[in-house]
């Protein structure tokens, strides 16, 4: 996703149940990182319309301050009576010095708004927005005692094609360790339940890209971080003994896991016996690590690789688990069927 | 018209500098205006008797059908006085106030008579604030300093900004001069003449410091009303006269900061 801070901590706020999402900005900045989001959404059959309220800086605000302007805009979010209110900043408030943090502890709702400080461009790029909310979030999340058998997610995103196909190869895998799942921060989680974050006995990492609020969730409940989704088949083993060693699992009982994966991997691979043999070539890498998961399965099927064969596209998205390699694998047989 | 803007360190006296200028020019029957940028918004208080004027931006902030009247106010002889104000300190952009006032007044049709004098904050410290040399309105600059090591300073960056601005085929502005603003320094002159000099420009004007600006001041007048016939009236009538006289218009080449200090340093 690219744009500045806005779109990443917009796409993050916008879409839990119940929250208000307050833009300190100018009306076209949201206009802007709207309709990219409005793009997503499309792509990603999501019909929700947010709940969003603009502050709608102009240049009276620019050259007195917009302190006042963001006030009515929360007041105006407080009339919804919403579960929480996000506020987040444009560049505009940071470059004319408004202090948006003492506006919105003063205001009558403090205690229900998280305010953001994400600045638009001065704050960085879209991904530092959506690690700017999860993290102001879970800092408003109690810290409680972790319950055994949980886990959380974190950083799956809202306008992800494929996050419920990843979600539950993931539910399939921790139900090996019987392991559930209780909060998914941030998708489709209302604010009473992101509220129970800190009782996870472990938080699981979407991938690399919210590394920094994982690491800030992960010191602030002192419970570990499992740095990835399972990538491809060796990933899914790998997964199995990080989730289960993070929660205290038995070792005999992360072995049986482990085994039963593996037979169920043989099981899948089972199923494009066809492919066994044959020699593709491996199109460009459109997500960091495909290609890896890609030459694991081949090696799997006992595949060869040769450039002057016939060329196979590789997914798109970083294939998650077993599921994410039996996706990709369906692909590649229709093609060598094909042509 | 001429267009004539006053740049420096806050406090070296841009404010006095512009309203004897202003004051002077109008004894020799020019329509002048005066209108100071800066949120301190004392800039025309000596010609207007004392009286702290509305604002442009308070007037703004108040309501949206502005007449003339609302912001321009008459001061000593005739000369037209605006404040463009700004925010408090500290929040809100006082550069974008000034670029607000003047769009205000071109709408008005405001800017207007034989000479405007723009009385501009102390040093450019944002685009905002170089807004009338960008967009035409300073169209001869006139750097106040003194031979203090910090005024120098200011003013040696307001030469960058004016010679990145003139580089704009929009913007007119060039440095008609130095006014040196005295502090009663050793040597003081001839630094700011020197000073001048390598910038690639000259002093227009050695301003001595006299007690007849501070009684001027307490009186809230301007030198040339309160003290018409001191020597002093007649140093602030030369410089309008010279101003007037002025078709000797550079862009500025800035020193680097050791060159000003190996200057200021040969004139301890």
């Amino acid at each position: 996703m690219a744009g500045c801070t806005l779109t990443g901590a917009l796409s993050v706020a916008c879409f839990i149940p119940g929250a208000v999402a307050v833009v300190h900005a100018p009306e076209g900045c949201v206009h802007q990182t709207f309709s990219m989001l409005h793009a997503m959404m499309n792509d990603c059959d999501v019909s929700q319309i947010p709940e969003i309220i603009v502050s709608g800086i102009g240049d009276r605000e620019v050259i007195f301050g917009g302190e006042d302007c963001l006030t009515a805009a929360l007041d105006r979010a407080a009339a919804l009576n919403p579960d929480l209110i996000f506020v987040v900043t444009s560049c505009v408030p940071e470059t004319i010095g408004d202090d948006c943090g003492a506006v919105c502890s003063r205001h009558p709702y403090a205690d229900k708004i998280i305010y953001v400080p994400t600045s638009g461009f001065l704050g960085g790029s879209a991904k530092d927005g959506e690690n700017a909310v999860l993290t102001a979030l879970a800092s408003c999340v109690p810290l409680s005692q972790a319950t055994p058998g949980t886990v959380a997610l974190i950083g799956e995103k809202n306008l992800e094609s494929e996050a419920d196909q990843n979600y539950a190869e993931v539910e399939r895998l921790l139900a090996r360790l019987g392991l559930r799942v209780t909060v998914r921060f941030c998708r489709g989680c209302d604010a009473a339940t992101l509220m129970h974050l800190g009782t996870a006995e472990c938080f699981i990492l979407r991938d690399d890209r919210c590394r920094p609020a994982a690491d800030a969730i992960g010191e602030r409940f002192g419970r570990p971080v499992v740095p990835e989704f399972p990538r491809g088949l060796s990933g899914c083993i790998n997964f199995l003994n990080a989730v289960g060693h993070s929660c205290g699992i038995p070792e005999e009982k992360i072995a049986a896991a482990v085994q039963d994966e593996l037979l169920y991997q043989d099981q899948m691979l089972e199923k494009f016996s066809g492919l066994t043999k044959k020699t593709i070539c491996l199109g460009a890498e459109p997500f960091a690590g495909t290609s890896a998961v890609a030459r694991e399965a081949m090696a799997r099927l006992l595949m060869q690789e040769n450039d002057s064969a016939l060329p196979i596209k590789l997914p798109f998205y970083l294939p998650v688990g077993a599921a994410g390699v039996e996706k990709m694998l369906y692909l590649w047989r229709r093609a060598v069927n094909n042509g | 018209m001429r267009q004539i803007a006053l740049y420096g360190k806050g406090g070296i006296g841009k404010s006095t500098t512009s309203a004897n200028l202003s004051a002077a020019f109008a004894e020799n029957g020019l329509d002048v205006m005066q209108i100071g940028c800066d949120p301190k918004h004392d800039s025309t208080r000596m010609l207007m008797h004392g009286r702290w004027i509305p604002t442009v931006l308070e007037q703004m902030y108040e309501r949206k059908d502005l007449e003339m009247d609302d912001v321009i106010f008459t001061g000593f002889g005739g000369v037209r006085c605006v404040e463009a104000g700004g925010p408090e300190p500290g929040i809100g952009c006082a550069g974008r106030g000034i670029i607000a006032t003047f769009q205000l007044l071109e709408k008005m049709k405001a800017l207007n008579g034989d000479v405007v004098v723009y009385d501009v904050l102390g040093d450019v410290v944002c685009g905002g604030f170089a807004m009338p040399m960008r967009d035409g309105y300073a169209q001869e600059v006139y750097l106040v300093t003194s031979g203090e090591l910090m005024s120098l300073y200011a003013a040696n960056n307001i030469c960058k900004a004016i010679a990145r601005l003139s580089e704009r085929s929009t913007a007119r502005c060039r440095l008609g001069g130095v006014i040196c603003n005295s502090k009663n320094m050793d040597n003081e002159r001839e630094l700011v003449a020197e000073f001048s000099r390598l910038i690639g420009s000259k002093m227009v004007q050695f301003v001595p410091r006299d007690k007849a600006v501070q009684a001027a001041e307490v009186n809230q007048m301007t030198v040339i009303e309160h003290a018409p016939a001191s020597p002093q009236a007649d140093v602030y009538r030369g410089l309008a006269k010279t101003i007037l006289a002025n078709d000797d218009l550079r862009i500025p080449t800035a020193l680097d900061l050791d060159e000003l200090e190996k200057l200021a340093r040969a004139y301890l």
